[in-house]
């Protein structure tokens, strides 16, 4: 039924091991220094925290050493995202380009745009939004409007973006534009640019969050000229390109994990009491999270283009479109159940101010939870995905 | 193991042919009357498929854990109306174990229940085995009932013939064997019996009965996908194939989510089972994962079939009257995730993510 991840049993290699030990002490170390406080809903955007990060290795750790990697595994890689992610660490400025942007940069870059960002990328310095949604265009994403027209020596691109987290602290995004007019089929003459966010002709508005934080934004683009060499990959491949940075984007931990802290903070909260609804709930999340974690273990080993192979990684996350939707449909509705079990079984109320974390992580909790359904692929859109991919051509 | 070895594929293989020559619908058909079609445990022990996994010097067919895990997602798969899991996993696994013999033949196991306990007296010569085991899967076909029993202080493992104990057929939702069976002061050699080596005990059958069930699960999930997809790709209505409508198509998508879920689970736990060390939290949770699925699954099978689903002439009962009844054996969802989260709660918060990641 799924061919392409058979889901089998996999056990981590030693050296995935060794490096859990690393980034747990790292952790600790960090958070007993207060170099950051645990906060779940948005990752937080911490660019000095980003580059101790880096200095250990572990931001595009999987690509090659002449890029600034470490040619490890993605179970390695997994691995420290899944210890990030358990300790709420503030992740935001290198996840997206450790997750998509590199790759992508690696499958279809040129080697000029190799050289450019992926070692700065990798040393913490380097930091990329993404350029997908539009006002008009956000689950029927190839009707993008944001046009790039030829000017002399590139591009001249004008269009808006939106929901771009981060745009106001990112250095670039991909900007995905269409550079011939729709001639019926709406996928082809898409382009991904590749555009500095302090070039001539770029507003970065904010979009405050109903909590009033902000790291959405909306981002204009009044003819800003892309010169040939910011070019990702071919001009036309834009569809297939952002199709498979999309299944990266939607089969890792962070689709299941950014409530976990709350489960462990219930935990914490129920101590000894002896309460056989509690421990069911607690049962029920923990055989849930733990079936979830095996299948995208699965996905990552699967999406492993193993050492100096990264031509093919991309190919890889086109096929296993169909598994990514899988994890994140039912990896961000595991999410929402951690949230409905710590309310319900704890009768408190949520609060962004209060002094106890649970509550804390309670009230961020409940206010981002409908952002995960959205983001990446609606639900519906996923499953309408997934359809497709079992019941083939009808 | 990180891909599935030469050696399981060509088991997997050669056991689905096996499955596909022998079960079909006639033959699923005389199970429901007959209990255990005779041609087919005899091709089955030909293919030496019921001792995989249990070690070839204690009599088995040697192959690992996953081996066997893998045979029994395919009897799942197939519905192969046969004590697969009560001869090698469980039966068969007892008696290597405690080093008695492994005979040929199907075997029976118990007792499954927390609550049933047998005990074991001496007697001149060797001992005596008293007490009921309820429902007991396959008891009335199986050439020896393998039990624990327990004489005050210790456990031990007891190889009983059947015709010295009452049985009292009885049958699951899908018409397969699950007997009444009282011992009552049964006589039995030295050689008999003997006493429970480190790591069998009563919990640990449990644990392995529930891992046979979820992997079996699994198996029956994959089935009733197929035949799902497969009608919503033919049915017509208004006009359409009705997988064409996206209210179907989302709950497809649903179906698959969770059977992809029960499959990593059962396959895990397995693994993780045969890795050694504590497996108590991954089969739990491969238990609990795989009944919550085999709820969703078999609910959207028979939505998705209408009413055609729910006769006895088509195929779609044959899987979810078995998850409705695995379900419930070797401990139902909400048992085993109450005492998983007793047994995580004791721990500790901090404790939780590490034993979550010990891979």
């Amino acid at each position: 039924m799924f061919r392409d991840v058979d889901f089998s049993d996999l056990s981590l290699p030693p050296p995935a091991l060794a490096l859990r030990e690393e980034v747990r002490a790292f952790l600790r170390s960090e958070r007993e220094a207060g170099s950051f406080t645990p906060r779940l809903g948005h990752s937080e955007f911490d660019a000095a925290f980003t580059r101790k990060v880096a200095a250990r290795g572990w931001i595009g750790m999987t690509w090659p050493r002449r890029y600034g990697g470490q040619e490890r595994s993605c179970l390695e890689r997994f691995v420290v995202t899944e210890e990030m992610l358990a300790a709420a660490a503030p992740c935001a400025a290198h996840w997206v380009a450790d997750r998509q942007t590199g790759p992508s940069l690696l499958r279809y870059g040129t080697e000029q745009q190799k050289q450019r960002f992926l070692p700065a990328i990798a040393r913490g310095e380097c930091y990329f939004a993404l350029g997908m949604s539009e006002p008009d265009a956000g689950s029927d994403l190839a009707s993008v409007r944001t046009r790039a027209e030829r000017a002399p020596g590139g591009w001249r691109v004008t269009g808006q973006k939106v929901w771009t987290s981060w745009a106001h602290k990112a250095h670039a995004f991909f900007v995905l534009c269409r550079t011939s007019p729709d001639a019926g089929d709406r996928h082809e003459g898409l382009s991904q640019l590749i555009v500095m966010l302090d070039s001539p002709g770029v507003t970065v508005r904010p979009i405050r969050f109903m909590n009033g934080r902000h790291h959405f934004n909306e981002v204009f683009l009044d003819e800003v000229f892309v010169p040939d060499g910011m070019v990702l990959g071919e001009i036309g491949q834009g569809w297939k390109q952002v199709t498979s940075e999309l299944a990266l984007e939607r089969s890792g931990p962070e689709r299941f994990m950014t409530t976990f802290p709350l489960l462990v903070e219930l935990i914490r909260r129920l101590g000894a009491a002896r309460d056989a609804r509690a421990q069911e709930m607690v049962g029920r999340l923990t055989a849930r999270f733990w079936a979830l974690r095996r299948m995208s273990l699965a996905i990552a080993l699967a999406l492993d283009p193993g050492p100096g192979g990264w031509h093919s990684a991309a190919d890889a996350a086109v096929d296993l479109g169909t598994e990514a939707a899988l994890v994140k449909d039912m990896g961000t509705f595991y999410e929402r159940e951690i949230i409905d079990a710590a309310r319900l079984v704890v009768a408190t109320e949520p609060d962004p101010e209060a002094a106890e974390t649970f509550e804390r992580f309670l009230a961020d909790t409940i206010v981002c939870a409908p952002v995960s359904t959205i983001r990446g692929g609606t639900t519906q859109v996923l499953r309408t995905l997934i359809a497709r991919g079992l019941l083939g051509r009808m | 193991m990180n891909a599935p070895n030469d050696v399981r594929r060509m088991l997997v293989e050669s056991a689905a042919r096996l499955f596909a020559d022998h079960v079909d619908a006639k033959l699923l058909d005389a199970a429901k009357r007959e209990g255990l079609p005779t041609a087919l445990w005899q091709a089955l022990e030909a293919a030496e498929l019921p001792l995989v996994g249990v070690p070839a010097q204690a009599g088995g067919a040697s192959g690992t854990l996953s081996d066997a895990a893998a045979v029994l997602r395919l009897a799942g798969r197939f519905a192969a109306p046969a004590p697969l899991a009560e001869t090698g996993m469980l039966a068969g696994w007892l008696l290597a174990s405690v080093g008695l013999a492994v005979p040929r033949g199907p075997l029976a196991a118990g007792p499954q229940g927390r609550a049933e306990s047998l005990t074991l007296a001496r007697a001149p010569g060797g001992w005596r085995l008293s007490g009921r085991v309820r429902r007991m899967p396959w008891a009335r076909f199986a050439r020896r009932l393998v039990v624990i029993a327990g004489d005050g202080a210790d456990e031990f493992v007891a190889s009983v013939a059947p015709q010295q104990a009452r049985i009292t057929p009885g049958w699951n939702l899908a018409r397969e064997p699950r007997d009444d069976v009282v011992f009552d002061a049964v006589p039995l050699a030295e050689a008999e019996v003997a006493p429970a080596a480190a790591g069998v005990s009563r919990a640990a059958l449990r644990l392995r009965g529930a891992l046979s069930r979820a992997l079996m699960m699994a198996g029956a999930l994959e089935r009733a996908l197929e035949l799902a997809v497969e009608y919503a790709r033919q049915r017509v209505q208004f006009g359409r194939k009705i997988g064409q409508f996206q209210a179907i198509q989302q709950e497809l998508a649903r179906f698959g989510g969770e059977t992809a879920a029960a499959v990593a689970a059962a396959l895990s736990a397995a693994g993780a089972l045969e890795r050694g060390g504590d497996a108590t939290l991954a089969v739990a949770s491969a238990k609990i994962r795989t009944a919550e699925a085999a709820r969703e699954g078999a609910l959207i099978a028979h939505q998705v079939h209408g009413a055609i689903g729910v006769t006895d002439e088509y195929a779609l009962h044959h899987y979810t009257l078995r998850l409705w009844a695995w379900r419930e054996e070797y401990g139902n969802e909400s048992e085993w995730a109450i005492e998983l989260g007793r047994e995580i709660q004791g721990r500790g918060a901090d404790a939780l993510w590490p034993a979550l990641t010990n891979d």
